[in-house]
C-alpha cells in the first residue's frame, strides 16, 4: 500500500490531472443519469398532481404525452353512471409556440377551473376565467420575459397571461393551461374531450372501477400510474440509445486516463519493480501495487466527480431552470462503481508490464 | 523542432495510443451528439420532404407538423384549388397515434389520405399497394418487421383494426414512423367529417411556390401557407431549439474531458523527457525552441485524435442503422469546424503546464542527476 501511494503521489501534478480526468468522466455519467431521472419527474408531473386515480382515453391510446386522444361524445356521462365520484374532462394537445424567434413545444391543457385538472400550484396570478386567458409555466415565462398581463399568440388567437404555474416545466415541453371551451375553439373541435380523470366513489377501488369502465366502447381505461409508466417507457425509448452511447464513451475515457497514469508510473518505476522481483516479491504482490494505485486514483476521482456533479447540477439548474437534474443514492453508487471498474480495466496494461519483467534485467542496465 | 516532437511523441507507443484514443473519444462525444441532433433534424422532415407537395396549407399560426395539430374547414381545399397557380390541392387528416400489434406499440404520424391523392402518400413502397382503401393501412416496413406483421396482417390504429396492404420505406424516425389510412376511416374514427388537417398543394409548371403560397394567404381566409422548404425548416428549427442547451452542456463536458486527457498526456510525455530537455538547454537551446517542441507534440496528438474521433463517429453513423436504434447520425461541416476549433484550444491549453515545467528547468541540474 505504501509503495503504491508513494509511487502515485511522486508527481502531484500528474496525480491531479488523472484524478480530474476520472472526476470529469464520473461527472458526465452522473449528470446524464441525473438528467434522465429529472426528466422522468418532469414527464409525470402533470399526472402526478392531476385529480383521480383512473384515466379514460380514446381506444388504443395508452399515453398522455405522445398520442392524441379524442373520446366519443357522452363518455363522461357513462363513466359517471358506472360508479365514479368525480369525472374531470380535459382537452389536451401538444402545440408549438413561436416565442422570440424560438420554437417552443408546449402541452396545452384545456380544463374546467370548477372541476380541476389545471395547474396545481400558482406562483403568481390566478386561474383563467375567460376563454382568452392563459396560465403560463413560470420558468418558460421567465425565459421569454413574459409577465402577467402580457398578450401571447397561441396558434391564431391572442391570450392574456393571468397566472404563472409552478412545477410545470421541462426542457422538452412545458405545460400551459386554458379553459376547456377555449381549447375546443382554438383546436376547432367543439365539445371535444381527450381524457377523463376519474375518482372512484368510496365503495369502489380504482381497479374495480377500471374493470367496470373497461366495457365502454371506443375507450381505453387505465389506472393513472399505468399511464405514467407508459409515458416513461415511451420517452425512455427515445433517449436510452444516445444516453448509453455517451455513458459508454465517458467510461472509456475515464479508464484510459487512469490507465495512462498508472502505466506511466509503472514504466518509470520498472527498475524498482525488477529489484522487488529479484529479491523475491511475487507477481501477485506487484499486481496488487499496480491495482491499488489505480484504485486510489479512481476512488479519489470518483468522489471528486460526485462532488463536482452536485455543483454542476446546481449551476445548470440555476442558469437553465428548465432542466431538472435529480440525484438518487443508487445513481451515485453506480457512478462510483463505474469509477472502480475503470480502475480495474486501467490496471490491466501496467500489470502485463510487471508480469513480463525479467528480474535479471535490472542488473544489466 | 517537428522531428524532435515526433520522436518524443512516438517514443512510447502505448502512451501515444492512450493519448490519441482519449482525445478521440472526448471529441467523439461532441461530434456524435451534434450528429444525433443533425440526424434527427433530417429525419423529422422525411414526410414533408417526400410528400410531393410544393406548399403546405395549415390552420392560421400552425407552422409545424411535429408535436402539433391543425384543423381547417373542409371548404378550404376547394378555395385553395381555384387560387391562380395552384395545380392540385390534396386535403389530408393527420395526428400522432399508436400502431398497436399485441403488446408492441409504435408511435406514428397517422395520415388520412383521400382517394387518388396527388401528394401526401407514401413515396417508396417495398411490398403491396401504395394507397389504402377503407379498412386498410400502409405502414413502415421496419415497424411491420418489429411487430411481426406482414401483408394481410392486422394492426390497430386509432382503436380500430386495419389490414396491412402496403409496406413503405424511409418512413421511420427516432421518434415515430408514418402510417397511412383512408381519409374516410380517419374522419369516422375521429368524428372529423367537416375538417381537414392540412391541404397539400402542387403548383403549375413555371409557377414559384413562394408566390403561390403568398397568393393563397391573400385569397383564402384564415390559413397559413408555407412552401415545402419553409415548412421543413420550421420542423428542423423545433429540434434545433430543443437541443441547443443540451448540446452546449455536453460540448462543455466533452471539451473539459478532452482537455484533461491532453494535458495529462503532453505533461507526462514532457516529464519523461525532462533530463533530455535539460541537456538541450545546457547546450544552448532557447526556451522558445523547447516550447515549440511541446506545442508541436500537443498539436500532432490532437490532429491524430481529431482524425480518429471523426473516423469513430463516421463508423458509428454507418453502424447505427444496423443496430435497430432508429437513430440517424449526420456529421455536418459546421460541427466538424466547431470540433476542430475546440481541438486547437485544447492543444494550446494542454501545453501550458509542460511549458511552465520547461521554463523552470535548471540546465545544470541534469549534470547533477535528477
Amino acid at each position: 500500500m505504501s509503495i503504491a501511494l508513494r509511487n502515485l503521489l511522486k508527481d502531484k501534478t500528474r496525480f491531479a490531472l488523472s484524478v480530474s480526468g476520472v472526476a470529469l468522466a464520473v461527472m458526465l455519467i452522473l449528470l446524464l443519469s441525473g438528467f434522465l431521472s429529472g426528466m422522468n419527474t418532469q414527464i409525470t408531473a402533470y399526472l402526478n398532481h392531476a385529480p383521480g386515480s383512473v384515466v379514460v382515453a380514446q381506444a388504443g391510446v395508452r399515453n398522455l404525452l405522445g398520442a392524441t386522444s379524442l373520446l366519443p361524445a357522452g363518455t363522461d356521462g357513462d363513466v359517471q353512471a358506472r360508479g365514479a365520484a368525480k369525472v374531470v374532462p380535459i382537452f389536451s394537445q401538444f402545440i408549438i409556440l413561436d416565442l422570440h424567434e424560438k420554437k417552443q413545444p408546449v402541452y396545452l391543457v384545456g380544463y374546467d377551473p370548477k372541476l380541476g385538472g389545471g395547474p396545481w400550484q400558482l406562483a403568481a396570478g390566478r386561474e383563467p376565467r375567460r376563454d382568452n386567458e392563459v396560465v403560463f409555466d413560470r420558468v418558460l415565462a421567465e425565459r421569454h420575459g413574459i409577465a402577467i398581463g402580457d398578450i401571447i399568440e397561441i396558434l391564431d388567437r391572442d391570450f392574456t397571461v393571468v397566472g404563472l404555474s409552478e412545477g410545470t416545466t421541462s426542457w422538452m415541453t412545458s405545460f400551459i393551461f386554458i379553459r376547456k371551451t377555449a381549447a375546443e375553439s382554438l383546436l376547432r373541435a367543439p365539445g371535444a374531450t381527450s381524457f377523463l380523470l376519474v375518482t372512484p366513489s368510496d365503495r369502489l377501488t380504482a381497479e374495480t372501477l377500471r374493470d367496470r369502465l373497461g366495457r365502454l366502447s371506443g375507450t381505453e381505461v387505465l389506472l393513472k400510474h399505468e399511464l405514467m409508466a407508459n409515458d416513461l417507457k415511451l420517452f425512455a425509448r427515445y433517449f436510452s440509445a444516445p444516453l448509453q452511447l455517451m455513458t459508454g464513451i465517458a467510461f472509456l475515457v475515464g479508464a484510459l486516463v487512469v490507465g495512462l497514469v498508472i502505466y506511466t508510473a509503472t514504466v518509470e518505476r520498472q527498475r524498482e519493480y525488477g529489484v522487488l522481483k529479484a529479491i523475491g516479491a511475487r507477481n501477485r504482490t506487484l499486481y496488487q501495487v499496480v491495482t491499488i494505485q489505480a484504485l486510489i486514483a479512481s476512488s479519489v476521482g470518483s468522489v471528486l466527480g460526485v462532488g463536482l456533479t452536485f455543483a454542476a447540477a446546481k449551476l445548470i439548474m440555476e442558469l437553465r431552470p428548465q432542466f431538472l437534474i435529480t440525484m438518487e443514492p443508487a445513481m451515485v453508487v453506480r457512478a462510483i462503481l463505474a469509477g472502480l471498474a475503470m480502475a480495474l480495466l486501467a490496471a490491466l496494461f501496467p500489470a502485463r508490464i510487471v508480469a513480463g519483467l525479467a528480474p535479471a534485467e535490472v542488473f544489466r542496465r | 523542432m517537428l522531428r524532435l516532437a515526433f520522436r518524443n511523441l512516438f517514443q512510447s507507443k502505448v502512451r501515444l495510443m492512450v493519448s490519441i484514443g482519449g482525445v478521440a473519444l472526448a471529441l467523439m462525444l461532441i461530434l456524435s451528439l451534434d450528429a444525433i441532433f443533425a440526424g434527427s433534424q433530417n429525419q423529422v422532415t422525411a414526410y414533408i420532404d417526400h410528400s410531393g407537395a410544393d406548399i403546405f396549407v395549415a390552420q392560421p399560426g400552425v407552422r409545424n407538423m411535429h408535436m402539433t395539430a391543425s384543423a381547417l374547414p373542409m371548404s378550404v381545399a376547394s378555395e385553395v384549388k381555384v387560387v391562380p397557380g395552384v395545380e392540385s390541392a390534396t386535403p389530408i387528416l393527420y395526428l400522432t397515434n399508436m400502431i398497436v400489434v399485441g403488446d408492441e406499440r409504435n408511435l406514428a404520424y397517422v395520415i388520412g389520405l383521400p382517394p387518388r391523392p396527388v401528394a401526401g402518400g407514401p413515396w417508396r413502397i417495398v411490398e403491396g399497394k401504395p394507397l389504402p382503401s377503407v379498412g386498410e393501412a400502409v405502414i413502415d416496413r421496419g415497424v411491420a418487421v418489429k411487430s411481426g406483421v406482414g401483408l394481410g396482417g392486422e394492426v390497430e390504429i386509432l382503436g380500430e383494426v386495419f389490414t396491412v396492404v402496403g409496406l413503405s420505406e424511409g418512413t421511420t424516425t427516432l421518434l415515430n414512423s408514418v402510417a397511412f389510412i383512408s381519409k374516410q376511416d380517419f374522419a369516422r374514427l375521429r368524428g372529423e367529417a367537416r375538417t381537414v388537417s392540412f391541404v397539400l398543394v402542387t403548383v403549375r409548371p413555371g409557377e414559384s411556390p413562394e408566390t403561390v403560397a403568398a397568393r393563397i394567404e391573400t385569397n383564402v381566409n384564415d390559413v397559413t401557407a408555407l412552401t415545402r422548404a419553409d415548412f421543413a425548416e420550421q420542423e428542423r428549427k423545433v429540434v434545433r431549439d430543443m437541443g441547443n442547451d443540451i448540446i452546449a452542456i455536453m460540448n462543455l463536458v466533452g471539451f473539459l474531458i478532452g482537455l484533461a486527457v491532453m494535458a495529462l498526456t503532453v505533461y507526462t510525455a514532457t516529464l519523461a523527457r525532462r533530463a533530455e530537455y535539460g541537456v538541450l538547454k545546457a547546450i544552448g537551446a532557447r526556451n522558445g525552441h523547447l516550447y515549440g517542441v511541446v506545442m508541436a507534440q500537443a498539436f500532432i496528438s490532437i490532429a491524430l485524435g481529431f482524425g480518429l474521433g471523426f473516423a469513430f463517429t463516421e463508423l458509428l453513423s454507418l453502424a447505427v442503422p444496423y443496430l435497430n436504434l432508429s437513430l440517424a447520425l449526420a456529421i455536418s461541416g459546421d460541427s466538424l469546424l466547431k470540433v476542430a476549433l475546440v481541438s486547437l484550444v485544447i492543444a494550446g491549453a494542454s501545453a501550458i503546464l509542460p511549458i511552465r515545467q520547461i521554463a523552470g528547468l535548471d540546465p545544470a541540474r541534469v549534470f547533477r542527476g535528477r
